[in-house]
């Protein structure tokens, strides 16, 4: 028979148990020793995915290296474990798990493309205990639903960059006639769906919707589709390579609407690329200033930095814009890791991740979480392109509703 | 509306005529399909960018570093992988060339960088009206060289000693080295000439079609019409590069552009399954 007195003792012991649970739970400090911080960055360093994989390792090593310079944060060096996924969705996914599982990292940085993100995004959610950091890539995959764990700041998201280039088009370029060409990846996919059903939202709906490959060489097919519907607004949906050969065979064929690309095609040297046709076109860019000609001083100390530290990929043209953005998502991530304080843990870092508010790094655009929200970036600058081509960032910006 | 398709398609078509010569060109007296080709098609026009931006070179004078390097390249890959590999079964030789072509790829993106480089036009892309049909000067150079290519090369093979040695390796390797031909001496300048074919529209398309590390995909094109056209033709390779450009045009204006690589895949597995030697190809007895 049990009596009173046991019955109490046990209560009070699963008690404890339960506390202490919920305790190491709350206190999962994988990765962090007294004075060493593990964290992992995973990307496409290799293959056709490697500009963003490079920029996401380069920020990251250009931020920890100075954060390691002046003694760490609070007390701890922040160490590297680099993951190449080779831009192949099943390498990512078990270059994440190495990392997780065998190097036992803190947090996670990356991936760094949209076609990786959108098949990682069950092992992520999966991951809810490790921290996770997306600053390259759009697809909303990464936060969409919600995950408590994985948090995104730099690009805007593919959804809400489609439905805010929807209104551009209709509010700030006046279109009345709004053709669409969308490359037929999870990234042209994502963000021409979104910019369609906005458009229709609005009682304006695409006089054109045309698809593209990304290897695909030759468009006459698709714009002379779409020089049928005369549209006075092109808005083109896809990588740097396939948008710069329509935008110049667009021109070739006659079609005069004004051309915006999405943020995939704001590299530095598209304009050149493209030629004289890009005279006037248009480019969303997540960036606060321009690399090539910075005019704050943290852009421009960043470039120099970049310049020293990877003086081989300067001579490409480079920093670009994914390489932008994996600096400025390694110091949202610092700055996180600061006001996580002393006591770190993964829970705390999530924490602390949420109270960032208007964070500014000159480099990309302001940075905000909160509790149920893992979007940091809202908004997105245009450029456009001038005579002489060089870009110009104009005044109006995009801003998405989340 | 037709006339421009047909413009329009005669130019994608001239690209994949030019690459799939170069296939073609190699295969004839090699048996080797170099899958790498379209890969070294991209490196040849980085070398012009190389000269151009790096060593300040002249536009002329880089396009000569390209081409004498670019046959260097072939000839080297001839010496260095293939005649190791002469004995090897043919499937070794063909994963060979994968695997340079995933090297100059890989290469490329990590040296130059994965985003596109800006290349000049050999002639200017501004577009003049003729007929009612929108023509442009720098896509015409892409029909006219590829023309150009194949009326000397035909001059070569059968008027120059360097040309007939080739075809009689084309014809009877046994044979030519009876009579004193060295089989691989041919092979080596079979090599050195597809590579300077696969620089020549490496070096036109560029611009068109702007050069990245991954512009060599276009290589996939040019063997497909080089099988449409008859994988041992001449003529056929630029018959078949000129005939899928327009009917990828034609489908995707009149059936869907989502549509257009599976009907012009679909012409392509319909003509191997009635033609399997191809347009022009000739059919090849082989004692067993």
């Amino acid at each position: 028979m049990i009596t009173r007195r046991e019955l109490a003792a046990g209560a009070a012991g699963i008690a404890l148990v339960t506390a202490g649970t919920r305790e190491a739970a709350a206190q999962d400090r994988t990765g962090v020793t007294d004075n060493v911080l593990k964290i992992g960055v995973l990307g496409s360093l290799t293959g056709v995915q490697a500009v963003f994989g490079q920029g996401n390792l380069s920020g990251v090593q250009i931020v920890f290296d100075e954060v390691n310079a002046a003694g760490g944060i609070h007390g701890r060096r922040l160490e590297i474990a680099s993951v190449d996924d080779e831009s192949t969705p099943a390498r990512s996914i078990a270059g994440f798990r190495r990392l997780v599982d065998d190097e036992r990292v803190f947090a996670v940085i990356g991936p760094s493309a949209s076609a990786i993100g959108q098949a990682m995004e069950p092992t992520l959610r999966a991951a809810s205990a490790v921290p996770v950091l997306i600053s390259i890539f759009s697809s909303p995959a990464a936060t969409e639903p919600y995950k408590n764990n994985v948090f995104r700041t730099g690009p805007l998201n593919d959804r809400l960059q489609g439905k805010a280039l929807a209104d551009f088009a209709l509010d700030v370029l006046h279109g009345q006639k709004v053709a669409l060409a969308q490359q037929t990846d999870e990234y042209g996919r994502r963000g021409g769906q979104s910019l369609t059903e906005q458009m229709r939202a609005r009682s304006k709906p695409l006089v054109a919707t045309e698809v593209f490959n990304l290897t695909d060489t030759d468009f006459t097919a698709q714009l002379l589709r779409m020089k049928q519907a005369e549209p006075d607004v092109i808005v083109i949906y896809g990588f740097p390579a396939p948008a710069a050969t329509i935008t110049r065979q667009a021109r070739q064929l006659g079609l005069t609407a004004k051309i915006i690309g999405s943020n995939a095609t704001s590299n530095r040297t598209y304009p050149a690329t493209v030629g004289p046709a890009a005279v006037g076109v248009m480019n969303v860019i997540t960036l606060a200033d321009l690399p090539e000609r910075p005019t704050d001083p943290r852009m421009q100390a960043y470039v120099q930095k970049f310049t020293a530290r990877f003086p081989d990929l300067a001579r490409q043209n480079r920093p670009d814009l994914g390489d932008c953005l994996g600096y400025n998502g390694a110091m949202v991530f610092a700055e996180g890791l600061r006001k996580a304080g002393r006591d770190l843990s993964r829970e705390g870092f999530i924490r602390a991740m949420e109270s960032i508010s208007n964070f500014e790094t000159g480099v990309g655009l302001p940075t905000t979480f909160g509790p149920n929200r893992r979007e940091g970036n809202l908004q997105a600058r245009v450029l456009e392109f001038q005579p002489d081509l060089t870009r110009k960032l104009i005044e109006q910006r995009l801003q998405a509703q989340p | 509306m037709f006339g421009q398709i047909l413009v329009s398609g005669i130019t994608a078509g001239a690209v994949y005529a030019l690459v799939a010569l170069g296939f073609v060109v190699l295969h004839r007296g090699t048996r080797v399909v170099h899958f790498g080709l379209g890969d070294q098609m991209t490196m040849s026009a980085y070398l012009v960018v190389i000269a151009q931006v790096f060593l300040d070179a002249p536009f002329a004078v880089a396009i000569l570093f390209s081409l004498v390097l670019s046959a260097g390249f072939g000839v080297a890959i001839e010496r260095g992988v293939m005649r190791p590999l002469r004995r090897a079964p043919l499937l070794v030789m063909v994963i060979a060339t994968l695997a340079i072509g995933a090297a100059l790829r890989e290469g490329l993106r990590a040296s130059m960088g994965p985003l596109p480089w800006p290349v000049p036009f050999l002639l200017t892309p501004a577009p003049f009206t003729l007929g009612g049909l929108v023509l442009v000067p720098a896509n015409l150079a892409v029909v006219g060289v590829a023309l150009a290519v194949m009326l000397s090369l035909f001059v070569a093979l059968r008027f120059t000693r360097f040309g007939r040695a080739i075809v009689a390796v084309y014809e009877n390797p046994t044979g030519a080295a009876i009579v004193g031909i060295s089989v691989p001496s041919v092979h080596a300048r079979l090599w050195g000439l597809s590579s300077v074919l696969a620089a020549i529209a490496g070096i036109l398309v560029a611009p068109l079609i702007t050069l990245s590390p991954d512009m060599g995909t276009i290589g996939i094109k040019g063997f497909a019409a080089a099988i449409l056209g008859g994988f041992n033709s001449l003529p056929g390779a630029i018959a078949g590069g000129i005939l899928l450009g327009i009917a990828e045009t034609a489908a995707g204006v009149y059936v869907s552009t989502a549509m257009k690589d599976i009907i012009s895949y679909a012409l392509l597995i319909g003509c191997v399954l009635l033609l399997p030697q191809g347009l022009f190809g000739r059919a090849e007895p082989r004692k067993v």
